[in-house]
């Protein structure tokens, strides 16, 4: 009888189980497509292109890019990586970007929006261990300039595509949000020119692993770009995809890739925002 | 896989990390914290990191910044090209203090 009984709560308890894993199931598939919509909207620009891409090393990730327009026409831009994977990691990259959207309200340039985010964030993150790094520019399409601040992130790649090169601009120091409760960033200023490509991007690119545990590396990442920079920005996306899954030869990413392209086509541009249907 | 291991002297321990620092050590850092508590002067050795991604980052700074709580001393040594480059980007001295990484 005591073995019928316990077959009988063994039965339900894995029933319950089932259901729990399918339940569990469907909301990460949910969360997912939350986020895949939050990290779906570029700007529209006549003369320039701007496309980005976000895989998440597991079902969701913690890799954010984001597009503000701001009131004097300029476009901000903001691409990170949330300490962690997962789920976890997941939370947090919507409460940055929320502190992302409200600070680009309230300032004018990415050195006070990184600012801004640091002071609103600083509590959470230091409460839950975590920190996020962040690159912040504002691009002004028609002076072409772009100026930027970073929090621990790292620096974009120029390419120069008439050159086909790799140009130095001057490197902005800042540490990542959540290490000290109210920093200063610096700023820094670049001019940007027709054939310009801007490749934003999280470490999980040049961090990709194959079997023999060898990296992606940024010489290979430079190749391709230096390769393909004539091409269109959502043909240079899908080439650097496709290389590192040719790199990695099926290894599990350990990473988030996310990367965010701006190409300049003409000095002078004309903005408007879509939704990708992608 | 990572693992790790303590080689004690008195007050003084060094702490050898051995392998990749990432997601997966979550659970082995609070083991290794209580680990280090009888001791005044940790030393982290991480000869034997050849990766740190931005969690490993975050378990590192939350072993010092346990430590240095506690009012210990801490050294890190040993730092691995890739990684120094990442802990360059991250500005990782500028967060735990110059003082901490061991020439």
């Amino acid at each position: 009888m005591y073995v019928n009984e316990y077959r009988r709560i063994c039965e339900l308890t894995s029933s319950n189980d089932h259901s729990i894993d399918e339940r569990l199931e469907r909301e990460i598939k949910l969360a997912r497509n939350i986020q895949a919509k939050l990290l779906n909207g570029f700007p529209r620009i006549n003369g320039a292109e701007i496309q980005g891409i976000s895989i998440p090393a597991r079902l969701i990730g913690g890799d954010y890019y984001d597009f503000y327009r701001l009131e004097n026409g300029n476009i901000r831009m903001v691409i990170g990586d949330v300490m962690g994977k997962g789920i976890p990691a997941a939370m947090l990259m919507i409460l940055t970007r929320g502190a992302f959207r409200s600070a680009s309200e309230s300032t004018t340039s990415p050195a006070e929006t990184l600012a801004a985010m640091s002071k609103a964030l600083y509590q959470d993150l230091r409460s839950l261990k975590s920190f996020v790094t962040l690159f912040c520019a504002d691009w002004n399409p028609i002076t072409n300039v772009l100026t930027y601040a970073s929090a621990g992130h790292n620096m974009p790649l120029f390419v120069n595509g008439k050159e086909k090169k790799i140009v130095d601009p001057p490197k902005a120091s800042g540490v990542m949000i959540g290490a000290f409760s109210n920093q200063v960033y610096e700023e820094k200023s670049v001019k940007l020119e027709e054939n310009n490509m801007i490749f934003f991007y999280t470490d999980g690119i040049v961090e990709a692993e194959n079997k023999n545990r060898e990296q992606f590396k940024h010489e290979r990442l430079i190749n391709i770009l230096l390769e393909h920079s004539h091409k269109s920005v959502d043909a240079i996306k899908k080439y650097v995809v496709e290389a590192i899954h040719r790199f990695t030869e099926g290894v599990p990413p350990k990473d988030d890739i996310t990367m965010v392209i701006l190409k300049i086509h003409q000095e002078s541009n004309t903005i408007s925002f879509i939704h990708s249907k992608e | 896989m990572f693992s790790y291991e303590c080689v004690q002297d008195g007050q003084n321990v060094t702490v050898s990390f051995k392998g990749d620092l990432d997601i997966e050590v979550t659970e082995t850092m609070e083991e290794i914290i209580k680990k280090l508590q009888p001791f005044q002067y940790v030393h982290i050795n991480l000869g034997e990191v050849p990766f740190v991604d931005s969690t490993g980052i975050g378990l590192l700074i939350h072993l010092v910044d346990t430590l240095k709580q506690e009012n210990k001393d801490v050294t890190i040594s040993h730092i691995q090209p890739d990684v120094e480059e990442v802990f360059k980007i991250i500005q990782l001295k500028e967060i735990l203090g110059e003082e901490i990484f061991a020439r």
